[in-house]
């Protein structure tokens, strides 16, 4: 009996099953822009995955996690691609994954602010993410910013150390479609 | 010498721009010459960042160009055989085409290969195409051939200009220079 009222409930109110939500590349995009000879280029990441373990009502003990594969980088040229999965930047042989956690939520305007701690490259820096969530059927859409300079991770070794040709300042967007898995 | 063309010679203004776009071509060619030998890296970035900074340049000077000089009619041609009137309206005219052509063709093939122009880290330049790999090598072969046939027309006007001055001795060469015959 206990069971069956449980059943109902759970059924009646999925929101109050804790929920972790997934989503990887398959369900959206992760992209960056950055300036090369004082033009915006944009590129992305085809390898990624995202797990957000978070209720709006409880911001408190909420997650984030994004694990982003470096060698998936892609910005339509082959040739800079190889230079940005050298030991110049990304150095992916060694490090092949980016990683960004956050466990701190705060309201920012229409949505939220995570802060956390992002680490390309062997270094680990305090980062956030700026995001909204929209529900939609059977998802919800995560849609976010975030900014970074690239020299605070060694993305950019000997000469590529320079801003001259290529700015430090790099810009993060991503349009995820999260997919709840229950706890 | 007066700014604007007599009927003898060009003025100060269609001479300046004449050889300004004279000495930026070989600017031009000299950057790319050098770039394409160099694996991709700063000193290319550098290089190819001027390349377009000066064909962007070179498309501004040539539409300015272009406006002055129906503004400024050109001075008539000296007495010659029709065929070469005919050869020498067809290569001026070709050569002004390709002066809008090959800053578009490079313009265009930097957006399709997501290296978007800026004009000397000042003004970003819009993107017609998003990036497009086929797009890029066709722009790519498009600007290079035409590169070549740049070169085929600048050197039969060069050819041209000293076959009037050294076997014609008609003293056509001093029409677009700022000093004139002993």
């Amino acid at each position: 009996m206990i069971l069956r009222a449980l059943c109902v409930a759970l059924a009646c109110c999925p929101a109050a099953i804790a929920e972790v939500w997934q989503a990887d590349q398959g369900s959206g995009t992760l992209n960056f822009s950055a300036i090369q000879a004082g033009a915006d280029f944009t590129g992305g990441f085809g390898r990624f995955q995202v797990k957000l373990d978070f209720d709006p009502s409880k911001p408190a003990s909420g997650r984030l996690d994004v694990t982003v594969a470096t060698s998936s980088i892609d910005t339509q040229d082959a040739e800079r691609d190889e230079i940005l999965r050298s030991r110049d930047f990304f150095w992916t042989d060694e490090h092949p994954q980016a990683v960004f956690r956050a466990e701190h939520f705060q309201r920012d305007g229409a949505g939220w602010r995570a802060e956390g701690e992002l680490a390309i490259r062997g270094v680990t820096k305090p980062a956030a993410v700026r995001f909204t969530l929209a529900p939609a059927t059977g998802a919800a859409v995560m849609k976010g910013t975030s900014s970074l300079r690239r020299l605070d991770f060694g993305l950019g070794q000997g000469d590529f150390a320079s801003t001259e040709w290529v700015g430090d300042e790099v810009d993060v967007q991503f349009e995820l479609k999260l997919r709840p898995t229950i706890r | 010498m007066p700014a604007r063309n007599t009927s003898q010679r060009y003025g100060s203004v269609a001479q300046s721009f004449h050889w300004l776009i004279v000495g930026l071509l070989i600017v031009q060619v000299t950057l790319a010459k050098i770039a394409a030998g160099l694996p991709l890296g700063l000193d290319k970035l550098a290089l190819l960042a001027r390349h377009k900074s000066f064909g962007i340049t070179i498309l501004a000077l040539a539409a300015i160009r272009l406006g002055w000089r129906l503004f400024d009619r050109p001075p008539p041609l000296p007495p010659m055989p029709r065929w070469q009137l005919v050869a020498a309206r067809v290569n001026h005219a070709a050569l002004y085409v390709l002066l809008f052509v090959m800053p578009l063709t490079g313009w265009m093939m930097s957006s399709a290969s997501n290296y978007p122009v800026s004009w000397f880290g000042l003004v970003q330049l819009p993107d017609f195409v998003g990036p497009d790999r086929e797009l890029k090598d066709l722009l790519k072969l498009v600007h290079k051939t035409l590169s070549y046939g740049l070169f085929v027309l600048a050197g039969l006007h060069v050819a041209a200009a000293l076959k009037h001055q050294l076997l014609d001795r008609d003293g056509l060469l001093f029409r677009m220079l700022p000093w004139r015959p002993r």
